[in-house]
């Protein structure tokens, strides 16, 4: 517990040391780290394919607008209502999907995907059209405006809170059959696995964990529109846990922060080409270490020790 | 002893092929029944129907008077039949322990961390059991096809099952393993669990099994005691034969 606080306080307290800029960036590599996070649990531990992960990163931010400022709904009912909507469509795309083998499950998320960023372009005044939703300002809570680095300890609970809850499901039975599932379906049924329940259980939740990120995401810039929620970022996000170690937290933490601050120290040495210095990492990182960036450590501090 | 697992007029087609065709046979309660038969007798069907894996064409499968058709494998080892593999199929991703979890997987009423600690132990009671002991944390890739055999019984037997099948365990493993494998399955058998032992391996078999139900293109065509099968005349000719002519 001592170890949860001491978190928030060091990473909470970063923001303020900060200035505004670098708070900027720094607020939105947590982001990356707890979409990053939620994405390992579905991808690397349950061993799902899924391209809509992002996707529903957006559909929490839009819901919570939506419902705020165009429906005038009271922040927890937007909040609730928004993670509500997560939940049924990522349902209404498991439960078929997960039935069937496991490439069918990356095209529905991918249709999802798509089909996302065309509404959202199509939506007219609900959704703002290509120039999306802006100008509007998170409703005060218990009388209190959370703005600049204090809205950062908002997205630091988000982040500890969702990689409590992850590591907790990680080492119960349910982290267990999961990874029994990713590893091997047919042996973990034999073990009374029921395993398309187990799939649609993993996809929901961490479809819904995106959606509620997504919520805090939308007061970050306040505003939002189409381009961030394409499939580009969809693609970064399996990269990022790809390159970090999946199957591993501390492998989605690094991939996730060292992807999303690479182009920053890339472009003033590379300019554009920065893309394809970040291509060739990719690559080599995916073929000389399948385990990833943590994989690196676990050979080096074996070797130490 | 009464009967724990009853199959009544078992058939199962694929296409034109019946691969089992009116099987009738039981297995008692903590009795090891051996299931022998030629290549191609229909012995892998029978299991996998058994087990869940394929649905049956016709006929009858009661565990504990209830009937097993049309159940898929996981809710079969919800009912307590557990299962090993005749081609491992341990989950890669885990040390040894953890896959032997999986096995507790129907056991887990919560998360609590006092449940979690108790399961562990069991586990590792269970790892030390088939001769697995102090492996409990190595990386299943690091084990032989032996032990990776030990592991795929050890896991079963996390689940407690009343019945447990093995799909050709002897397959594979040599001479001192599968001494040390029909200790282990008797010490299961002791235990009161049943035992449904599908095998290719005869000398392995019959000083193993209480009973023997032998199987030749997809029907039974013996049901007796070991002793009785080198008599048993029509065994001998589907099965003995081939044997009998070489020796």
């Amino acid at each position: 517990m001592i170890r949860w606080l001491g978190a928030f306080v060091v990473l909470s307290g970063a923001a303020f040391l900060l200035g505004d800029y670098h708070n900027d960036v720094y607020r939105k590599m947590l982001l990356w780290v707890t979409l990053a996070l939620g994405y390992n649990f579905l991808f690397g531990i349950c061993g799902q394919v899924s391209f809509s992960h992002f996707a529903f990163y957006g559909i929490g931010a839009y819901s919570v607008v939506i419902l705020l400022f165009q429906l005038n709904a009271p922040l927890p009912l937007a909040i609730i209502l928004g993670i509500a909507i997560c939940v049924v469509i990522a349902l209404v795309v498991a439960i078929p999907s997960t039935r069937l083998e496991g490439f069918y499950l990356a095209l529905a998320t991918l249709a999802l995907a798509q089909l996302f960023v065309v509404l959202l372009n199509e939506g007219g005044s609900v959704t703002g059209g290509t120039g999306g939703i802006a100008n509007y300002r998170l409703p005060a809570i218990f009388g209190m405006q959370i703005r600049g680095p204090w809205y950062t300890g908002v997205i630091v609970s988000l982040l500890l809170g969702t990689y409590f809850l992850l590591q907790k499901l990680d080492r119960s039975w349910f982290g267990r059959a999961c990874r029994a599932v990713r590893d091997n379906p047919e042996a973990a049924a034999a073990m009374g696995i029921n395993v398309a329940r187990t799939k649609a259980i993993a996809f929901t939740l961490t479809s819904a964990l995106a959606g509620v990120a997504g919520m805090v995401y939308a007061f970050v810039d306040n505003t939002v529109n189409p381009p961030i929620f394409g499939l580009e970022n969809a693609f970064l996000l399996l990269f990022m846990v790809i390159v970090g170690g999946s199957g591993r937290h501390a492998g989605a933490i690094i991939g996730a922060a060292l992807l999303f601050l690479l182009p920053f120290w890339l472009s003033p040495l590379v300019g554009h080409h920065h893309v394809l210095v970040f291509g060739v990492l990719m690559l080599a990182a995916i073929l000389l270490q399948p385990k990833g960036l943590v994989g690196i450590w676990d050979r080096f501090s074996k070797s130490a020790g | 002893m009464g009967s724990i697992l009853q199959v009544r007029g078992l058939t199962k087609r694929f296409g034109g092929l019946t691969a089992v065709s009116g099987l009738d046979f039981e297995v008692r309660e903590g009795e090891i029944l051996g299931m022998i038969g030629p290549n191609g007798a229909g012995k892998s069907t029978t299991f996998n129907l058994i087990a869940g894996v394929y649905p049956a064409s016709s006929g009858e499968i009661l565990f504990r008077k209830e009937s097993l058709l049309g159940l898929p494998p996981h809710q079969i080892a919800a009912r307590g039949i557990l299962r090993t593999f005749q081609h491992n199929r341990p989950f890669e991703g885990m040390p040894v322990i953890d896959n032997v979890l999986v096995g507790a997987h129907r056991l887990f009423s919560g998360s609590s961390r006092r449940e979690e600690t108790a399961r562990r132990i069991r586990a590792e009671e269970l790892i030390e059991f088939v001769g697995l002991g102090g492996m409990a944390l190595a990386d299943v890739g690091t084990l032989s096809f032996g032990q990776g055999r030990l592991l795929e019984i050890a896991r079963a037997l996390a689940g407690e099952p009343r019945l447990i099948l093995f799909d050709e365990p002897a397959a594979g493993l040599a001479p001192a393993e599968l001494d040390r494998l029909s200790e282990i399955i008797r010490g299961i058998a002791a235990h009161g669990i049943a035992v449904l032992l599908i095998e290719h391996d005869m000398h392995f078999l019959l000083p193993l099994a209480h009973r023997v139900v032998v199987l030749n293109f997809g029907a039974k065509i013996a049901d007796c005691l070991p002793d009785e099968i080198r008599q048993h005349p029509a065994v001998t000719d589907a099965y003995l034969g081939l044997d009998a002519a070489r020796t």
